[in-house]
């Protein structure tokens, strides 16, 4: 097979090219959107108030945490938009009759929303929390003034990705290790690429679809688990499962390495299975 | 050019559409592709493009097996839909964005086409007519200079002036490399700008043959009455009298009357290769 009909450089370029000419209103009124929303939770969710008896980690790694995790929420929902032709039987004999390969189709959209996606993201949400931190200090002084100076500064820590390093502070700070830090990664990763491919498989009511296709999912390990269960632990009554938590010689339980493994596992079938459906598709 | 060889399809939960269904066209032809409703033009132009898979056959256009999508066979197929969406944008930003898809874009007969329907490059595609639009698709589709070029109701929308624009630009901006394939009802529009009818019905060809073939076979009269006139393969009443087919006799050549040619082929009258039914199975239409 030629490789230049698989992937050429030029095609992919001119294929973004064309995206981004159709759509770079869409996406920069997105770019706007996300910051002003990120904004407002960010300022809604910091404390405006301070509460006695006052700590000086009042706001820290943790709750940092919490709201990035809220956050991509609005990530997931661009991702989700993927492939936003494929929506209607019109724009679909359009899309597919675009002169490029099904892979560089595949990686445009990968590229813009998932790579491109991400990095905006992540440049909005530093921007972002320092800018409500500042907002919300500021106003924290023109409340009260029980705070001045540096101690004003520490009630809400100052945003910095290293924060994300530290697994957990209770009770003593622990950080991610990088099976684990990795898995916790690809399972958002895993979750983006489920969004991902929504409308390649979906044509209409595309979330919906997939959050029945997710609980069918979950429902489906579930009875998985309740029959190994029957089969490897007999005195297993009903519907419950022997799920036994061990812990193994390199520090994890059994059930670490389960839900990692899925994270691991999980993008390499999700990525070629939207790759060969978008190859499949009919009008 | 196209080879279709004992391809069948059917939609699902749907009785088969086609059934061992084969055609082969060469290129340099400008094929008007007519059926009434539902005889499966606009599937045909669907596994043509590659939209489609087949449920049995082979398909072979240009060398290429359509539904692969190829990108270099993409590159050279354009398809005029007949429903048709565009992004909110304005022509020349959408001519930005999709020429450079297309390796022989010749941008010169696309403004040259503008001109002729009096397109604007900076109209916004939204806010223009539905055959403002399709106008503008018609020019994109033959500036991209592809070497098949798919038409699906093309002159649906079209005024009137714009119908005869239509026809002109058509003829003058296809190339003997080109194969141009129209689908249409409106067979009036295009009698003119063909040179080969493909007449399908319940998925199988029922006539195919060039014009100039049937310009030899059949000529084509309006007469004020039928007496006296032998061999009336086919006549409807008109206003005037009545629109004949009779068969060409004596290097008598007359303008294809397709609209007539049509309806004598669904009505059985005419078959493909061309035969002279006896007098009792001509059909009046009224």
């Amino acid at each position: 097979m030629n490789s230049n009909n698989f992937f050429s450089f030029s095609r992919f370029y001119r294929l973004l090219r064309n995206d981004i000419l159709l759509n770079h209103k869409k996406y920069l009124l997105t770019i706007v959107g996300g910051f002003i929303m990120g904004f407002i939770v960010m300022y809604l969710y910091m404390p405006n108030l301070i509460q006695q008896p006052y700590s000086n980690s009042s706001f820290n790694a943790q709750r940092y945490s919490s709201l990035f995790i809220m956050c991509l929420f609005g990530l997931g929902a661009f991702v989700g938009s993927a492939f936003s032709e494929l929506s209607n039987k019109v724009k679909i004999s359009n899309y597919l009759l675009v002169p490029a390969s099904t892979f560089e189709k595949f990686l445009s959209q990968f590229t813009i929303r998932v790579v491109a996606g991400t990095i905006i993201f992540l440049v909005i949400f530093w921007v972002d929390a320092h800018l409500a931190r500042i907002a919300v200090l500021s106003r924290i002084e023109g409340l009260n003034g029980q705070l001045a100076g540096p101690e004003k500064y520490d009630y809400i820590k100052k945003f910095h990705w290293s924060m994300f390093l530290i697994k957990s502070n209770y009770p003593t700070v622990t950080n991610w290790r990088l099976f684990e830090g990795i898995g916790f990664i690809l399972t958002f990763f895993s979750a983006g690429m489920f969004l991902f491919s929504v409308k390649i498989f979906f044509r209409k009511l595309g979330l919906i679809k997939t959050g029945i296709a997710l609980v069918a999912t979950l429902y489906l390990i579930m009875v998985i688990m309740v029959c190994f269960s029957h089969l490897f632990y007999p005195e297993t009554k009903g519907f419950s499962t022997g799920n036994i938590d061990y812990m193994l010689s390199n520090g994890y339980t059994n059930n670490d390495i389960f839900q990692y493994s899925i994270a691991y596992l999980a993008p390499l079938f999700l990525l070629p299975l939207g790759y060969f459906k978008l190859k499949e598709k009919q009008l | 050019m196209i080879n279709i060889q004992n391809v069948s399809f059917h939609y699902k939960k749907k009785s088969p559409l086609f059934n061992d269904f084969s055609l082969e066209v060469e290129s340099g032809h400008i094929v008007g592709l007519l059926g009434k409703n539902g005889a499966g033009k606009s599937t045909l132009l669907n596994l043509i493009s590659g939209l489609i898979q087949p449920n049995a056959g082979k398909i072979n256009v240009n060398g290429f097996v359509p539904f692969n999508r190829n990108p270099n066979y993409l590159a050279d197929v354009y398809m005029v839909p007949e429903e048709f969406a565009f992004p909110p944008i304005s022509i020349s930003t959408y001519v930005k964005a999709f020429s450079p898809l297309y390796p022989n874009f010749d941008y010169h007969k696309l403004y040259d086409i503008f001109e002729e329907f009096e397109l604007q490059p900076t109209a916004n595609l939204n806010k223009l007519s539905h055959g403002q639009r399709k106008k503008f698709l018609i020019a994109f589709a033959l500036s991209t200079n592809c070497k098949m070029l798919v038409f699906d109701e093309p002159t649906n929308g079209l005024d009137i002036p714009s119908k005869s624009q239509f026809r002109k630009i058509m003829v003058s901006s296809v190339s003997e490399e080109q194969l141009v394939i129209i689908s249409t009802h409106q067979v009036k529009d295009i009698d003119t700008v063909i040179d080969k009818v493909v007449v399908i019905e319940d998925g199988q060809i029922i006539y195919q043959e060039n014009i100039n073939e049937i310009t030899l076979k059949l000529y084509f009269d309006l007469v004020p009455s039928l007496a006296g006139i032998e061999n009336v393969l086919y006549h409807e009443i008109c206003p005037l009298g009545h629109k004949i087919i009779v068969p060409a006799t004596d290097g008598n050549e007359s303008s294809i009357d397709l609209e007539l040619l049509f309806n004598a082929i669904i009505n059985k009258t005419i078959n493909s290769p061309l035969t002279h039914l006896p007098k009792d199975r001509e059909t009046a239409t009224k």
